[in-house]
């Protein structure tokens, strides 16, 4: 369908109604869809992949970001698979990931399966868990920052409170991703119970009640209604923790700044790094361009799992 | 960004004119129509007040100018966003800038060069140092606008308890091996850590340790890697048996976002090397403790650390000649004077240097501070002055935190450092 | 006996509950307990967990310090503009994709969700670049626009909108309704239960926004609470005690948004059937 079709067709709309005007008609329900999906095409096209592209472009550059670029063929994806700051990071992204999703799924599910039956002060209780995602991710580092702080954070005052000893939680490579993962719990927990909880509630009563007849016990009941039916939720809840877990930045960069040594470096915050500290633009689009494919690929096999689980049921 | 609309041609015209009327006569021709300039800066409440009144100083010689300021909390903060703008060709038209930065802005040709609107009877007035440190191949990019050092806070009562007279005079300063004696005194006295070092996401700091101990990080002629020395080794694995032995809270490595300050002001450490800008927070804040304040400790050689700013223009200013002439004021050796006065920081103007100056606050600790900067040595000055040395620097972060948190011993440390910092000297 | 074992395991989860409550308000209420306590009290090495003195000290330099309402009236007009942009088009556009076919429907789909998964440190400085030569650095728009497009929302919208009868919009059109009007007056009131949530998480999300606000937002007066947080945070020396009465302040009109919303919340996830 051509534009300049159009065009004429309206052209001539007040001179011939009727079969030019039908014809017109239909061509404007065709065009309908595009139109409504515009604003946001526009956008992401503006703001998203332009953007993407460019880093593309730049990723084959040296370029201080403060002088001009120049062209360096694919020196800079040469450099990263060389790189091991590149794969301890990308590592520690995948723990941070490992730790976080599943433990932040399965508090949430559990929260969501006790808060889905009649409890006093069940609306409250539900807002507190909820309530820490409407924190910003900088107020949510600050105070995780204030309160593993080892000399005058609450958590070590409690600690020496109780007889035990300081820990460095912070400055600690074996305690600083830990501490992290406990803050990112904090945030995340109350998103993935709301989504069970809206879940459980679509689930008719009429399964359980011929689960109850079946004379199924509690566990089994789990495992074989209420689980399976929860399937698109987890299925939801994944991707989305995915992602974030692989773009976590705020957090990070407020409580440790990656460190101490490289403990608690993610891709992203390398990115960061590589981009403003070391001025090294290019090799910093590199890695973002890199992040980025692992991070469709990861959806692409998580999407194609759920499609072969949900075609098996 | 300006907010008058001058179209280009005219404005080049008035560049020209202006430029001319200065070098005949030393003044700025005035400024035709109302003209807004974007300062970028950082600094503590202090520095904030003193640029404030340096503002509101030009506003009433030059009505015409309006300079709004934008305050980072931090040097880091600042320098992001003013590289993203320079990326956007949107930078503020002036920008504070530290010795170590001047260098990358200058080569990437981000920053005007300044030599057309400076006199040059001025120029012989600022300390030779300085005014290398804030130039590039021999032209001046930034106007050094004041520095710092380090030195050797104290607690005065947890010395009193452990009768501890420090040093009163730099020949006298303690070695390092007293040093550290006195850290475990203090720790075996019940303060839970000796010391704490300020070098948290500033890792350069590090180096007056290495000169001390008789090492630089880069040859003499700047064009070879130096740290895998003998000298360098034995510093690195100094500074970690700091760590090693609990001397230092170890939240106080390279890269941590502790405020050794705070540890200093609640009696958690008994000594901390700051700069003297921490005098204004330490007299507000540590209230539960007298303190004092005597130099750095000393090995072989004594050496302290080079700090301060200068004030830069940005190549995307539109009125270039302002913005210089404003840099040049917040230079001059009164706002000099009132500034390093008010904000606890040393002048860099050979006329103000002999001088004694009216500090705001404990007079008797800046001569200490006054007395330590003399100590900065040159080929340090050169080093952290080079264009690439923030590469060298982000190295020393990496690795020094490595050794100081996770165990990496000193060789290994040294050669890391050496394998980064050679590559950034072939580039 | 079955009754009893059965109160009792209510008892017990719903005492674990409560204390688990209590651990997530612990630093919320550790961010007020410290934005009241007076300076002094803040580093000292024993902590009373309750303030030995209130005072209000934090919240009034804060006041007189910063341009405190400049920042709140920013963040407010940045969240609620951004919400009905963003909420608008996503519905929109998850309409179009869950009720019309049209050639390059999945493709353009799948393009979106691929937008989901870009880092925004990665694209950070190309849209910088985009939004300077737009012109809309230091403008509460330049913040607004390269953010409203939210893939997440489209992807709600759409997973709601599949199960909206197509008997209804055939209904409609047969009646000679046009199709925006179709969409305003048939699909909106039937989506309130997606829209409430499209509100919450969208304002939530602009709310707390900092990484892209902090390149593009370089004047005091034009900053946002988050990047006012970040900026007294990150100072020489921090005032722990203004950085949790900021923290503070931020967190109380998301508050009342959740609370006014969480009703619907709930509902309103369910409602997409989450396939």
């Amino acid at each position: 369908m051509g534009g300049l079709m159009d065009g004429d067709a309206n052209h001539g709309k007040a001179a011939l109604p009727g079969h030019r005007a039908r014809r017109w008609a239909v061509q404007r329900q065709k065009l309908i869809p595009y139109v409504f999906i515009a604003p946001n095409i526009v956008l992401f096209t503006t703001f998203s992949f332009l953007p993407l592209i460019y880093a593309f472009y730049i990723s084959f550059h040296d370029w201080s970001l403060i002088g001009d670029p120049e062209w360096l063929g694919i020196h800079n994806y040469t450099r990263l698979v060389r790189d091991p700051l590149f794969w301890q990071s990308l590592r520690n992204t995948l723990v941070y990931a490992l730790s976080t999703v599943p433990t932040s799924m399965a508090i949430g599910l559990l929260l969501a399966m006790a808060l889905n039956r009649r409890l006093p002060g069940r609306t409250f209780i539900r807002s507190v868990y909820f309530l820490p995602l409407v924190v910003s991710a900088v107020a949510t580092g600050t105070i995780a920052a204030w309160m593993f702080n080892e000399n005058y954070g609450v958590i070590n005052a409690a600690l020496v409170q109780l007889g035990l000893g300081r820990i460095s939680w912070l400055s600690n490579p074996a305690w600083a991703l830990p501490s992290l993962a406990v803050a990112t719990l904090w945030v995340r927990v109350g998103f993935n119970m709301v989504v069970y909880l809206a879940a459980l509630q679509s689930i008719p009563a009429v399964y359980y009640e011929a689960a109850k007849i079946d004379g199924a016990s509690g566990l089994s009941q789990f495992r074989h209604v209420t689980f399976p039916l929860l399937a698109p939720a987890t299925f939801l809840l994944l991707i989305l923790n995915v992602i974030h877990s692989f773009q976590v930045f705020d957090l990070v960069y407020v409580m440790t700044g990656g460190g101490p040594g490289f403990s608690t470096t993610m891709v992203v915050q390398y990115i960061f790094k590589s981009a403003f500290v070391t001025s090294e633009m290019g090799y910093a689009s590199a890695m973002g361009v890199a992040l980025y494919l692992i991070i469709l690929v990861f959806t692409a096999i998580q999407w194609r799992a759920s499609r072969q689980s949900e075609s098996a049921l | 960004m300006i907010k008058t609309p001058t179209p280009t041609i005219a404005r080049r015209t008035l560049l020209g004119t202006a430029a001319a009327t200065m070098l005949s006569t030393g003044r700025l021709a005035r400024a035709q129509s109302p003209v807004t300039l974007n300062m970028t800066v950082w600094g503590a409440a202090a520095e904030e007040a003193a640029f404030n009144a340096a503002i509101a100083k030009y506003k009433t010689l030059h009505p015409d100018v309006t300079i709004r300021m934008e305050v980072n909390g931090n040097a880091m903060q600042a320098y992001q966003q003013v590289d993203t703008r320079l990326a956007g060709r949107q930078a503020p038209d002036i920008f504070r800038v530290q010795y170590q930065q001047v260098g990358r802005y200058a080569s990437a040709r981000a920053v005007v060069d300044l030599t057309q609107y400076v006199d040059v009877k001025d120029e012989a007035d600022f300390a030779p140092a300085f005014w290398q440190a804030a130039s590039y191949k021999g032209k001046p990019y930034a106007m050094p606008h004041h520095t710092d050092t380090f030195a050797l806070y104290y607690n005065r009562d947890m010395f009193e308890k452990i009768g501890v007279v420090p040093p009163t005079s730099l020949d006298k300063s303690w070695t390092w091996v007293e040093f550290l004696d006195i850290a475990r005194k203090l720790k075996a006295a019940g303060a839970p850590y000796g010391f704490a070092m300020s070098w948290q996401n500033a890792a350069f700091r590090w180096l007056p340790f290495l000169y001390q101990h008789g090492g630089q990080l880069l040859s003499t002629d700047l064009a070879q890697s130096n740290i895998t020395s003998k000298q360098a080794v034995e510093t690195i694995a100094w500074t970690q048996s700091w760590f090693r032995e609990g001397l230092v809270p170890p939240s106080t490595s390279v890269k941590s976002s502790e405020q050794p300050q705070n540890l200093f002001a609640n009696g958690t450490v008994g000594m901390l090397m700051a700069g003297d800008w921490q005098i204004p927070f330490l007299s507000k804040n540590m209230t539960k403790y007298n303190w004092g304040v005597t130099y750095m400790p000393r090995d072989v050689a004594m050496a302290s650390d080079l700090g301060g700013n200068c004030f830069a223009v940005s190549r995307d200013s539109k009125r270039p000649d302002i913005a210089a002439d404003f840099v040049k004021f917040l230079s001059n050796p009164e706002n000099m004077h009132d500034f390093v006065s008010a904000a606890q920081f040393l002048p860099v103007r050979k006329s103000l240097m002999g001088v004694k100056l009216p500090y705001a606050l404990r007079p008797d600790a800046m001569e200490v501070f006054v007395a330590q900067s003399a100590t900065i040595p040159s080929h340090l000055v050169s080093t952290v002055t080079l264009p690439n040395f923030s590469k060298m620097n982000a190295a020393l972060t990496d690795q020094l935190d490595l050794a100081f948190t996770s165990g990496q011993d000193a060789t290994a440390t040294a050669q890391a450092i050496d394998q980064q910092v050679r590559a950034v000297l072939a580039v | 006996m079955k009754a009893r074992s059965t109160a009792q395991a209510t008892t017990a989860i719903w005492l674990g509950l409560v204390i688990g409550a209590l651990l997530m308000l612990f630093p919320i209420y550790w961010i007020a307990a410290t934005a009241v306590r007076p300076r002094t009290e803040i580093f000292d090495a024993v902590i009373s967990l309750v303030p030995a003195h209130v005072t209000w000290e934090n919240f009034i330099y804060l006041w007189r310090r910063q341009p405190l309402l400049a920042w709140m009236t920013n963040s407010l007009f940045i969240a609620i503009v951004g919400v009905f942009i963003t909420v608008f088009a996503n519905l929109l556009c998850g309409y179009t994709f869950a009720k019309f076919k049209f050639p390059g429907r999945n493709i353009l789909f799948f393009a979106i969700l691929g937008a989901l998964m870009i880092p925004i440190q990665v694209i950070l400085v190309p849209e910088f670049l985009i939004t300077a030569w737009l012109g809309l650095l230091n403008t509460p728009w330049g913040v607004i626009l390269p953010r409203a497009a939210e893939a997440f929302g489209i992807f709600m919208v759409r997973q709601f909108m599949v199960s909206i009868p197509d008997e209804l919009l055939e209904a409609a059109r047969l009646d000679g309704a046009g199709e925006f009007h179709i969409f305003t007056r048939i699909v909106l009131p039937l989506s309130r239960p997606i829209i409430a949530v499209l509100v919450i998480f969208t304002f939530m999300w602009r709310w707390n926004d900092f990484a892209w606000p902090l390149v593009v937002l370089t004047d005091h007066e034009q900053y946002t609470l988050p990047l006012g947080l970040n900026l007294l945070r990150g100072e020489v020396n921090p005032e722990w005690g203004q950085v949790m009465a900021l923290a503070l302040i931020g967190l109380a009109p998301m508050l009342i948004i959740f609370l006014l919303f969480q009703r619907y919340l709930v509902q309103g996830i369910a409602s997409t059937g989450l396939k």
